[in-house]
This record gives C-alpha cells, sequence and structure tokens, in this order.
C-alpha cells in the first residue's frame, strides 16, 4: 500500500512539476522514497534480466541513454534515468514512473547512470549485475574533495555489489584499477589518434609503485596506453579495441578489427561511450548485429554537440571539467569553419562552487585564424574572462545577457557558433536558443 | 630601469602538486612582469628532474596537491630542507598554497599518520574532522583591496606567533574559527587559498613580484601600474557577493 501511494505521490508531484515548467527529476523520487523507503529495493526485483549501472566523470549520460536506446531496439523492455538524475532521488523517480498506477512494474533491464559519490547509497537498494566505469577526471572538486575519495568510493560501493561483472575503460590506469583481482571486462584505444599535446594528467604516477609512468601514447588527458618503468604495472589486456579510427566527417572505427561502426557523432570522446557501449552488449550476451542502427537512432541528449538551426548552425555543447572542457575545444577547432564561440561559466551548486578549475583547461587552444569572436558570460564571467586574458586570447564581449551574445554572432559573418556551457548554464541557454528560433520563425518578433 | 631586468620563478614539483589549477599563478607572476618589460624565467623541479638551483631563484612557488602527492613531495624536500631555510632566512620569496602552506610547517598530523614538514615557519597542522571548502574574502594590512579565493582543507593549521596574510572577512581560514586566514614571514607568503589566487588578486601578486625585485635589484623603487580593470572587477565582484552589505 504505502509502495502505491509512494508512486501516486511521485506521479503527481512530475505532473504538478512539469506544470510550473521545472525540469527536477529528483523531486518525485525524494518524495517518493520519503512515503516508501523501500521503494527501490521492491521495485528492483521486478527487473528480470539485469540491472546494468554505469559511473564515471564524463560520458556517463551519453552511454547510459545509448545502452538503453540498444536494448529497446532489441525488443527489451527497461527502466532507465534518462534525465540524467543520478543520485538515490533520481533512480527512485526512474522506478516510480515506470510503474502503472496500481504500482505494478515489470522491465527486462533496469539502465541506471550513477553518480560515483551515491553508488554506496544506490547499491543499498540495489545490486547491479554489471557496472561500466567510463573514466575519472577532476570533477567538482569541492564536492567529492580528492579524486582519490572517489576511487575509495567506488571501491566501497564496488565491493557491496558483489557478484558484478565490470566492464571498464582500460585507457584509464585510475579506472582500470578496479578490476584488480576482481571479474573486469576492458575497453580501449588501440592506436594513436591525436597529436600528442601536453595537458593536465591526473595520476601520472603509477597507482602501484608512485614512480613516474610513461606512454606509448595518449589520447587525453590521462588516458592511453600506459606502463610503469619501475613496477610493470601497465595498461590491462583489452578485450573491446578501437582502430582504424577516422575522425574526418563521419567518425568511423572498428571494434576488434571486425566490427564496422559509422555514426555521425562528434567528439573523438565518443568513441568510449560508444565502445562502453558495445562491451556492455557483448558482456551482456546480447547480440550487436543492430548496433550501427540503434546509434543511428539515439537522440543524443541535451548540449552534447547539439546543433540548433538559427539561421547559421549554433552548436551547444555541455563540458563540466578540464578534460571535458579540453575535448569540446579540441573538437571545436577541428571544425575549419569562420566561427563565433561563446563561453559561460556558471558556480552553482551543481557545477561545484569553486571555479579553479578553468586554470587547469587550455583555453590557449581555443585561439587560432577562425575564430571571428569569443564572447563570455554567466555568473563567473570575470572569471573566465581574466582566464581569458592570462592565456592571451582577446575576448570581444562579456556580457551577463546570453540572448544578446548569441543574436549578436547571429550577425556576424562566422558561418558557426559554437556556445560551451557547464552544469547549470545549459538548461537556460537551451531554452534562449529555442526562444530565438521561434522568434525567427515567426518573422524576427520580439515575443516578450 | 627595465631593461634586461628579470626575475627566475621557480615551480616547486608541479608534476606532483598542481591540484587545483596552480599553474595560473606561474601564468599571473610571468604575465604581469612581462607586460612592464620584465623577464620571467619559469623552470620547474620535478620528480624526474630535482636539480634545482636555489641559489638563483627569486620567487619559489609551492602548490596543493592530494594527501598522497603531497606526503611524496614532503618527503624529496626534506632533502633539500637546509637550503630553504636559509633561502627563506635570507629573504628570499617564497609562495605557498594549500598543501605547500602545510609543508612549510614542522608536521601535519593526518587521521593515520604524521608527515614531517620543513620547519620554515613555526606552525603546525592537524587534521579536521571536516574540510573547510568555501569562497574566502581576507583583509590584510598590506593593501587595501581584499584578498579573494577559494579554501578547501582538512587540515587545521595553528600559526602561533606569526603574523597572519589577513583577517578573515568571509570564509573559515586557518583553523575555521580563529578568524585569520595564512602567514606572511619574511617575505615568505602562506595560504589556503588556492589555484588561480594571484589573477584576482592584482595587488597580491605585485606585493610579491614587488617583494622579489627589491631584494635583486637595490634601485627598485615600486612598479608602474598595470590595466587592472578586469581583475580589479573581478575581485570586487567576489568581494561584493560574499562580504558585500548585508
Amino acid at each position: 500500500m504505502r509502495k502505491i501511494l509512494a508512486v501516486w505521490a511521485a506521479k503527481l508531484s512530475a505532473i504538478a512539476g512539469r506544470m510550473i515548467g521545472k525540469k527536477s527529476s529528483s523531486t518525485p523520487g525524494t518524495i517518493a522514497l520519503k512515503i516508501c523507503p523501500n521503494l527501490i529495493r521492491i521495485l528492483a526485483k521486478n527487473v528480470e534480466k539485469g540491472i546494468i549501472v554505469t559511473c564515471g566523470t564524463n560520458g556517463k549520460t551519453t552511454t547510459n541513454n545509448l545502452l538503453n536506446t540498444a536494448l529497446l531496439k532489441c525488443g527489451y523492455t527497461t527502466v532507465c534515468n534518462t534525465l540524467g538524475a543520478n543520485m538515490v532521488n533520481g533512480i527512485a523517480t526512474a522506478f516510480a514512473m515506470a510503474c502503472d498506477l496500481k504500482g505494478q512494474f515489470s522491465a527486462d533491464y533496469a539502465v541506471l547512470e550513477i553518480d560515483e559519490a551515491s553508488a554506496r547509497r544506490v547499491f543499498e537498494h540495489l545490486k547491479p549485475n554489471y557496472m561500466i566505469i567510463t573514466n575519472l577526471f577532476r570533477d567538482q572538486l569541492d564536492r567529492y574533495g580528492e579524486i582519490d575519495i572517489t576511487v575509495d568510493l567506488l571501491n566501497q560501493a564496488i565491493d557491496m555489489a558483489g557478484d558484478v561483472k565490470l566492464i571498464l575503460n582500460g585507457d584509464d590506469p585510475l579506472t582500470a584499477q578496479f578490476g584488480d583481482g576482481r571479474n573486469a571486462k576492458y575497453f580501449g584505444i588501440s592506436e594513436q589518434v591525436l597529436p600528442q599535446i601536453d595537458e593536465t594528467k591526473e595520476g601520472q604516477f603509477c597507482l602501484k609503485c608512485g614512480h613516474e609512468q610513461k606512454y606509448n601514447y595518449f589520447h587525453y588527458s590521462q588516458l592511453g596506453d600506459y606502463y610503469c618503468p619501475s613496477c610493470g604495472n601497465a595498461r590491462p589486456h583489452i578485450d573491446f579495441d578501437a582502430t582504424d579510427i577516422s575522425l574526418s566527417g563521419a567518425m568511423k572505427f572498428k571494434v576488434n578489427k571486425t566490427v564496422d561502426i559509422d555514426v555521425n557523432y562528434r567528439g573523438f570522446y565518443n568513441i568510449y561511450n560508444i565502445l562502453a557501449v558495445y562491451s556492455a552488449l557483448s558482456v551482456m550476451g546480447i547480440e550487436t548485429g543492430g548496433f550501427n542502427r540503434a546509434l543511428a537512432e539515439y537522440k543524443p541528449q541535451i548540449g552534447r554537440m547539439e546543433l540548433i538551426d538559427l539561421g547559421k548552425p549554433v552548436i551547444l555543447n555541455l563540458a563540466k571539467n578540464p578534460a571535458g572542457f579540453n575535448q569540446a575545444i579540441q573538437t571545436v577547432m577541428l571544425d575549419k569553419r569562420r566561427k563565433d564561440v561563446i563561453v559561460a561559466i556558471n558556480d552553482l551548486a551543481n557545477d561545484g562552487r569553486d571555479v579553479s578549475w578553468l586554470w587547469d583547461v587550455d583555453f590557449d587552444k581555443l585561439y587560432d585564424e577562425n575564430l571571428n569572436t569569443l564572447t563570455t558570460t554567466g555568473i563567473r564571467l570575470y572569471d573566465i574572462s581574466l582566464r581569458f586574458k592570462y592565456a592571451d586570447v582577446k575576448v570581444d564581449y562579456i556580457t551577463k545577457n546570453m540572448k544578446e551574445a548569441i543574436k549578436r554572432c547571429l550577425s556576424t559573418k562566422a558561418e558557426v557558433c559554437y556556445i560551451l556551457v557547464n552544469y547549470t548554464a545549459l538548461y537556460p541557454t537551451q531554452n534562449t536558443m529555442l526562444e530565438i528560433k521561434r522568434e525567427l520563425e515567426n518573422g524576427g518578433v520580439e515575443n516578450v | 630601469m627595465s631593461d634586461n631586468r628579470e626575475l627566475n620563478i621557480i615551480h616547486l614539483y608541479p608534476d606532483l602538486l598542481n591540484l587545483y589549477g596552480d599553474r595560473g599563478n606561474i601564468a599571473c607572476m610571468q604575465k604581469r612582469l612581462n607586460w612592464r618589460g620584465i623577464g620571467a624565467n619559469v623552470s620547474t623541479c620535478t620528480n624526474s628532474d630535482h636539480s634545482i638551483n636555489l641559489e638563483a631563484a627569486d620567487i619559489i612557488f609551492v602548490g596543493g596537491g592530494s594527501d598522497r602527492e603531497q606526503e611524496l613531495v614532503c618527503g624529496l624536500l626534506l632533502k633539500k630542507k637546509q637550503e630553504l631555510v636559509d633561502y627563506v632566512e635570507g629573504g628570499g620569496v617564497l609562495v605557498a598554497v594549500c598543501g605547500g602552506y602545510q609543508l612549510l610547517g614542522k608536521y601535519y598530523q593526518t587521521a593515520s599518520s604524521k608527515i614531517e614538514g620543513l620547519g620554515i615557519l613555526d606552525i603546525y597542522t592537524d587534521a579536521g574532522d571536516d574540510r573547510l571548502i568555501g569562497n574566502v574574502v581576507l583583509q590584510s594590512e598590506l593593501f587595501d583591496q581584499k584578498i579573494v579565493g577559494f579554501e578547501n582543507h582538512a587540515g587545521r593549521t595553528f600559526i602561533g606567533s606569526h603574523t597572519p596574510l589577513g583577517k578573515v572577512v568571509y570564509g573559515r581560514g586557518n583553523t575555521g574559527d580563529s578568524g585569520y586566514e595564512g602567514v606572511v614571514y619574511k617575505n615568505v607568503v602562506a595560504t589556503y587559498l588556492h589555484g588561480p589566487l594571484l589573477p584576482k588578486n592584482p595587488m597580491l601578486c605585485d606585493y610579491i613580484l614587488g617583494c622579489a625585485m627589491k631584494k635583486k635589484y637595490e634601485d627598485f623603487t615600486g612598479f608602474e601600474p598595470l590595466n587592472d580593470e578586469l581583475e580589479n572587477v573581478a575581485n570586487k565582484y567576489i568581494e561584493d557577493r560574499f562580504a558585500g552589505e548585508k
């Protein structure tokens, strides 16, 4: 009875939330758990074939939702926190929403992305059968303390999960270490693809002996074919590898030299997301024949190099930490069209209050002859402007008004506009873009 | 007077201690010298190359890192302890941030172990139960502009009779409740305010650079001002937001 009440309350709360235009996907779960603290535990029992969770600093949402799309495409039923609410409450929301009004629920698979620091708390409610870890980078340090703390939290969570099959990024020494002595498969990119630039690396010292680690080649941040010359710790055997990579135009590569992947995604890092999903499906024993079709049908989440046509292409990208930002900058610079760039930095709780990380991003690389104008905005517009000043990159406009910034870019001679934002700037920016789109469709009349 | 003048800046173990964008402080010192026509040679002492020449240093910078990395650096620096003590006592400029600040003291007592420090400052640090995290605004006696930054530390640092860097106007500071933050001793500036401390604090950066110039060039009388409009707006924004009129 409590269960039904909890489900109803969650559903009502979601409807109420939508009516007032709130996109919070954790509030319904908060309410449901208050009414029925065992809700997740009870409902998770009705997941028939398996529970797959995805953790990691970057790429969680894309990996999780792509996996969900692939499973649906294969005809399975799933429960999935597609909106990215990834703490205990968000998981509760996903389960409650999947119930019918009698509180009945069943699914073949639960496909859940989980915040690294919340994994222990979530695993008190459900035990995953499979766990994907994408990577570990510096992220929101003021929430997690230091990266060592995140590693500890994940180790504890994995131990709680017991008999879980791990699917790990073998190119990341910080992630690969979770497989030691455990049941793990690894994915990785087994050839040099990008120029070997020097950027901030986390964990450049061997995790086993503290000696400086070396690379045969690396991809970005600390990801690559690493080894320790001192103790011999090295990148593990890669069970699912990507080679024959082409990034010009559509993204193409081969998995294990045999399976061709051909998708219209942007961003080198998406190779990892796709590999993670392919690996998971293989480990789960699911046919991967229709994988390219599933990839083609997957709609990227808001703000993952999301293209909106405002008379000229405007591309919105979320980047929350140095690794993500460096990747975004690299993707922007691979586009040789003349471009305007807007960077928005906020410092609300979900962004991390500390914006020190801006100094770990290689913003000097954002400059080349194709950069038309650069605009800074967001709550911390002065911090990001200063960052550019000390990177010798000229900021053309500093403004608190995103709409004004976008409109100015639409009137320049640049062919494309990129907007790089951190977390809490994402939804407001997308709203602003859609608002401008509507105005354009209404003949440019201001819709005040 | 700016002909051929230059400062040698040594960044200690950026490969080990660079947790919160410490390189912003190096970039800031370098730029503010260059903009005035003064050279800045930045060299690093790393885990694979320990051969720093402290004799030639005008400014030494040491940043913050995770506990594991900090312990590694501590072991490495203890070998240079006497050199560093002589450097500081002789008026050498040393800037230490976060973990680097703790290293200058007698010890850092964590929950599990006692890490011996360099003993350059008569201070010590105990690990607290929780981390002190957040924006900080300080009033220093060195200049009028507030010092603004961000702290994130579990250590509680007791500075005894040392002069603090500033009075806490907003935030937690050395121990969370002492009301003071950091230490200024001779030409040492040590603080928990990590990462890009200097870019938003042009007065503090110029104070540090000025100390080094004075020591190296007897005829140095002061810097020509730079266009710090953006720096000052960024500084004032933090002051107003966190320590503004209630």
